[in-house]
């Protein structure tokens, strides 16, 4: 965690949901690239953030990448985001011995369905093996976790409308990313809405 | 070397004897937080009054804020047996300097007491963080922030303690307006010079949020809010300005009046300070 | 004591190392090569630990030159970085670990876009336009942060290359040889940094005389039908 640094933030709003990153990758203090993205996505509807060790951030992003294109061929649907959480979850428990250094956080919107007309909005997070949070509001990771919590505790509020949760996830994110060393030099918001996803990339200190 | 560590020889196995050492550490950690905001003729000093050690809650009322002087409030955090000695002995001085000089110390010459006090220890140091605030010689809030050893430096706001990580980026957003921009055309940020009401809320916010999150952070809250002579309190004493649940009081003068003369008063007596209570969370 | 860096350009990729082998504080060698050719337009500057190296760079050529015989076409170097990275990434979690940092640079001839990884021996890959290892990071990522630009010409690319050689040499109290080369379309070139100017010797000179060789296989070696 403390080798390359980096952190994500997800939250919840009203039909919507937010996940942002920073876009450092360091070695320890020195920083090695700025255009390190550690938030992928899964579909238009679903996507991921992987804190933690770089070199496991691709090793599961590719092994992810294969397992959702295998799901996607064999069920010919969308992966939702609870399956998908559970998916990364128990590939995670299969290292639980030698586990992939990453904390991952998921943020998706469920496909609406005539069993389920009106999903509510998911997020989810993890621990290193797996183990399965759903907060309500927000989910935090990586080394600028604990600045994370405080911001986020103190601007989030429920039902924000699409550009709310943006403004309200870049301060969260930014903030706290500016008190910690490992964790900045750029950051990239993704809001996920029924019909767009919308991808800013902010304007950070570089310091 | 590994290989000779015990010498295959028999003889050699004799039992030997070596009292146990025990290495008595000085130090602990007390948890809570603290934090401290300035405003233009006000300055405002809170802590919580939760002391635990490691998963233990020792107390759930300890104070952390001390009233030092009427213009002047210290909070210290960190080893809470060094901060009531810390508080003791800087209020010793604090009378001593009061009957050499027939007047109360001024705020930045307690900073820079502070300081000299806690460098003098730089080799067995107070484990405290030390914030000062109150009410410098010009009227205006301050708030001083120090480490253990006496670094010190004049601020808007710092937060300190267990939940410092938590608290001080949400206080340079909003205090600092860090990442903010003025609308166009609008009037450029200036930090500490929030109204009293907003300064209030964002430190029941910090604390609320701190509770929420960090397990050495809760029961109660404790605010100070040291006003300049002659400043309205209607903002802090009018209808429905404290949130349910808060109780206030003001805290009598400290000042003795030397030789019977009333200390430059402006008619309007001198800097006031209330005191403010909250619960904090209870799950 | 090693130190590699490398930057892109416009339409090409530099790459620069040290050229001491040894042990300790003991230097046996100054002229040894470290970095490899992987290909027509690719190569990469390794270091870590003796042994590891040269074993793991050769590993990777001939692996890179077995796809070139196979497919009539050699890995380009995005498909190529991730072939490393994983093979690394592999071997951090396997019981003997390669200890092999090592900067990939290549030049893609399908987009004519030069390449540039910075990957360490977990398997970290990173993307960049600038990029060091080993002691360079200290002095060279600052002097690169400085005075590099989007698509530099080569004399400006070169002129920043020398101005990171000259900072090791002022700043580092080792002495190191640095050997360098330059990939763009006509392939691998070598560069001789330590000159006074290096791009008009460069530019003088017969491209047979600065070419380094890379494997190549012909189109004939391969297997039929």
């Amino acid at each position: 965690m403390e080798l390359n640094g980096g952190s994500v933030v997800a939250m919840i709003g009203k039909d919507c949901v937010a996940i942002a990153s920073d876009l450092r990758l360091g070695n320890q203090a020195v920083g090695v690239a700025s255009n390190f993205d550690k938030v992928f996505p899964v579909n238009d509807k679903l996507y991921y953030g992987l804190p933690g060790l770089a070199t496991d951030v691709y090793t599961l992003k590719e092994h992810l990448r294969f397992r959702v294109n295998m799901y996607r061929m064999k069920e010919e649907r969308e992966i939702t985001p609870k399956t998908f959480t559970h998916l990364v979850s128990s590939t995670l428990y299969e290292k639980r011995f030698g586990p992939f250094f990453i904390e991952p956080v998921v943020a998706g919107l469920p496909t609406p369905t005539e069993l389920d007309p009106h999903p509510k909005p998911f997020i989810s997070t993890m621990d290193t093996i797996g183990c399965i949070t759903t907060p309500k509001d927000f989910a935090v990771a990586g080394t600028a976790a604990d600045k994370l919590y405080g911001v986020a505790e103190g601007l989030w509020e429920p039902d924000l409308e699409p550009e709310d949760l943006f403004e309200t996830v870049s301060q969260t994110l930014l903030n706290a990313v500016d008190r910690d060393a490992l964790s900045g030099w750029g950051a990239v918001v993704h809001i996920i809405t029924q019909d767009k996803v919308i991808t800013r990339t902010l304007r950070a200190r570089m310091d | 070397m590994a290989l000779y560590h015990n010498p295959p020889m028999a003889y050699a196995q004799e039992p030997t004897t070596a009292p146990i050492e025990h290495r008595f550490n000085p130090y602990s950690d007390n948890g809570g937080s603290i934090l401290a905001i300035a405003g233009s003729d006000f300055s405002v000093i809170a802590g919580d009054t939760r002391q635990s050690e490691g998963y233990n809650i020792q107390t759930r009322y300890a104070r952390k804020v001390w009233q030092l002087t009427d213009k002047a409030v210290l909070a210290t955090n960190g080893f809470a047996a060094d901060g009531n000695n810390f508080v003791k002995r800087v209020k010793q001085r604090l009378e001593w300097y009061e009957h050499a000089h027939h007047k109360p110390m001024g705020l930045k010459s307690i900073a820079r007491m502070i300081q000299t006090m806690l460098y003098g220890k730089r080799f067995f140091p107070y484990y405290v963080y030390n914030i000062l605030g109150g009410i410098e010689e010009d009227g205006t809030g301050a708030v001083y922030s120090f480490d253990p050893v006496g670094s010190y430096e004049r601020e808007a706001c710092r937060a300190a303690g267990a939940a410092q990580s938590l608290i001080q980026p949400f206080l340079d957003n909003q205090i600092y307006f860090k990442n903010q921009q003025p609308e166009p055309g609008a009037a450029p940020f200036i930090p500490g010079n929030l109204p009293l009401g907003t300064v209030l809320s964002l430190v029941v916010d910090s604390f609320t949020s701190a509770t929420e999150r960090h397990i050495e952070v809760g029961d109660g809250m404790e605010i100070y809010v040291v006003m300049k002579r002659g400043r309205t309190t209607d903002d802090l004493l009018g209808d429905n300005k404290l949130a349910p649940g808060m109780t206030i009081e003001e805290l009598p003068s400290l000042g003795e009046s030397v030789g019977g003369v009333e200390s430059e008063g402006e008619g309007q007596g001198g800097e006031r300070t209330f005191l403010v209570r909250q619960a904090l969370k209870r799950d | 004591m090693e130190c590699s860096f490398g930057l892109t350009g416009k339409d090409y990729v530099l790459l620069c190392s040290d050229m001491s082998a040894g042990r300790s504080i003991i230097r046996m060698k100054s002229d040894e090569n470290k970095i490899k050719t992987l290909g027509p337009h690719l190569a990469m500057a390794y270091g870590g630990e003796p042994g590891d190296t040269n074993n793991f760079a050769e590993y990777v050529e001939r692996n890179m030159r077995l796809y070139h015989i196979r497919n009539h076409y050699p890995l380009l170097p995005e498909p190529a970085s991730a072939w490393i990275r994983r093979t690394l990434a592999e071997s951090i979690r396997s019981r003997h670990p390669y200890s092999v940092n090592l900067l990939l640079a290549g030049y893609d001839t399908t987009t004519t876009k030069p390449h540039l990884y910075w990957i360490d021996y977990l398997g970290t890959k990173a993307v960049v336009p600038y990029a060091a290892h080993g002691m360079g990071v200290y002095v060279s990522l600052s002097t690169m942060d400085k005075w590099w630009f989007n698509d530099m010409n080569k004399r400006e690319g070169v002129e920043v290359l020398k101005k990171c050689v000259d900072e090791v040499k002022k700043r580092i109290t080792i002495n190191f040889n640095f050997n360098c080369i330059l990939i763009d379309k006509d392939g691998i070139h070598h560069i001789n940094i330590e000159s006074e100017d290096p791009i008009s010797e460069y530019e003088a000179a017969q491209p047979k005389d600065t070419v380094v060789e890379a494997p190549n296989p012909p189109l004939d070696v391969g297997v039929t039908a």
